[in-house]
């Protein structure tokens, strides 16, 4: 009774023992170790460390960010943030296409597309009603317009940036989806 | 006989355990990873799928980010440069609207110096300008910061 308790108690150990023990030389790789020594650790290529590895490295190269410039937006890809297209203004970056790869980032990209377009368009036509609005104001003519096309010109620039500000957030849920899918 | 079953258990719990972990890396993701959304001239930072709001940061009202980000390092570096470029540049845009208000105020009194009308214009377009481009980088370390503090979800 004794003997199969204990015989029973190795293999359990030996079977603890080997994937820890594998998983380990997993994250040292995955800290900084070379690649030849991660060739030398020995799991199979379908275990968890090496998936959980290679999920870290995918992240690492093809995760997408945005960061704004004066009124656009750099995609940037990866740790070392090199620029894979600009977004903005009237600007027909794919984005769809970038983000194929994830059904939801191609839905939000989309939204991304629709929100952009409808807010370049809104604020740009706000925005050259409210000059034009200021200037018929300064001119210190009497016309009634240009109250109303301060008003209408205020309203196109708010309204326009709300949908810029959709579009944006849309295009933040894009890139998590596609930077979440990106282990999968 | 009995030895059959025992190691048949133990096999199909350490294989259980392994799977916990490969689902519970993409779960971390899914449930813990932020990401930046506007709202109403406010920025929003969300977690998860779900899109829970974890805070607003806005016209003088923020959160910690380094507090919301500390498990990673290079994401606290980046949330310290949020921190360090967001009040000065609020404060700076705020006085440079200010500024410019009281420029078209000025303009309206008769008798005034232009060259007063002028300095106040151009002293409100460039703290604008100034102020803004602070908040770009503010909002750009911000980005950093979550895309790092994401990545770290996933080691």
């Amino acid at each position: 009774m004794k003997s199969r308790f204990f015989s029973a108690l190795t293999v359990g150990a030996l079977i603890v023992a080997v994937p820890a023990a594998a998983q380990q030389s997993g994250h040292i790789v995955a800290a900084g170790a070379s690649p030849a020594k991660a060739g030398a650790s020995t799991p199979s290529p379908s275990s968890p460390a090496i998936a959980a590895i290679d999920s870290s490295r995918r992240y690492d190269s093809q995760a997408l960010r945005f960061e704004s410039r004066w009124g656009s937006a750099d995609i940037k890809r990866g740790t070392d943030g090199a620029s894979v297209g600009t977004v903005g203004w009237f600007r027909g970056f794919d984005v769809e296409r970038l983000v194929a790869s994830s059904p939801r980032a191609v839905a939000e990209a989309r939204s991304f597309k629709t929100d952009n377009f409808r807010g370049s368009l809104a604020t740009s036509a706000g925005a050259l009603t409210l000059l034009t609005g200021i200037a018929v104001t300064s001119n210190s003519s009497n016309n009634a317009a240009s109250p109303v096309l301060i008003i209408l010109g205020v309203g196109g620039v708010a309204w326009g940036a709300q949908h810029l500000q959709l579009g944006y957030s849309a295009l933040s849920r894009a890139f998590w989806w596609y930077n979440r899918d990106l282990s999968r | 006989m009995l030895r059959v079953p025992g190691v048949l258990f133990i096999t199909g719990f350490v294989l259980m355990t392994q799977a916990t972990a490969v689902s519970a890396q993409d779960s971390s993701y899914e449930t813990r990873a932020l990401r930046i959304e506007g709202h109403h001239g406010d920025t929003r930072i969300v977690r998860g799928a779900d899109g829970n709001v974890v805070g607003t940061i806005g016209i003088f009202r923020g959160i910690n980010v380094e507090e919301l980000v500390s498990e990673s390092d290079k994401a606290t570096l980046e949330a310290k440069q949020f921190a360090h470029d967001y009040g000065p540049g609020t404060i700076f845009l705020s006085l440079g609207i200010a500024t410019l208000g009281a420029s078209i105020g000025v303009s309206q009194i008769n008798d005034v110096n232009r060259s007063i009308t002028t300095g106040l214009t151009l002293a409100g377009t460039g703290l604008i300008v100034y102020g803004a481009g602070r908040l770009q980088n503010a909002y750009n370390a911000l980005a950093r910061s979550i895309w790092w503090y994401n990545r770290d979800l996933k080691r």
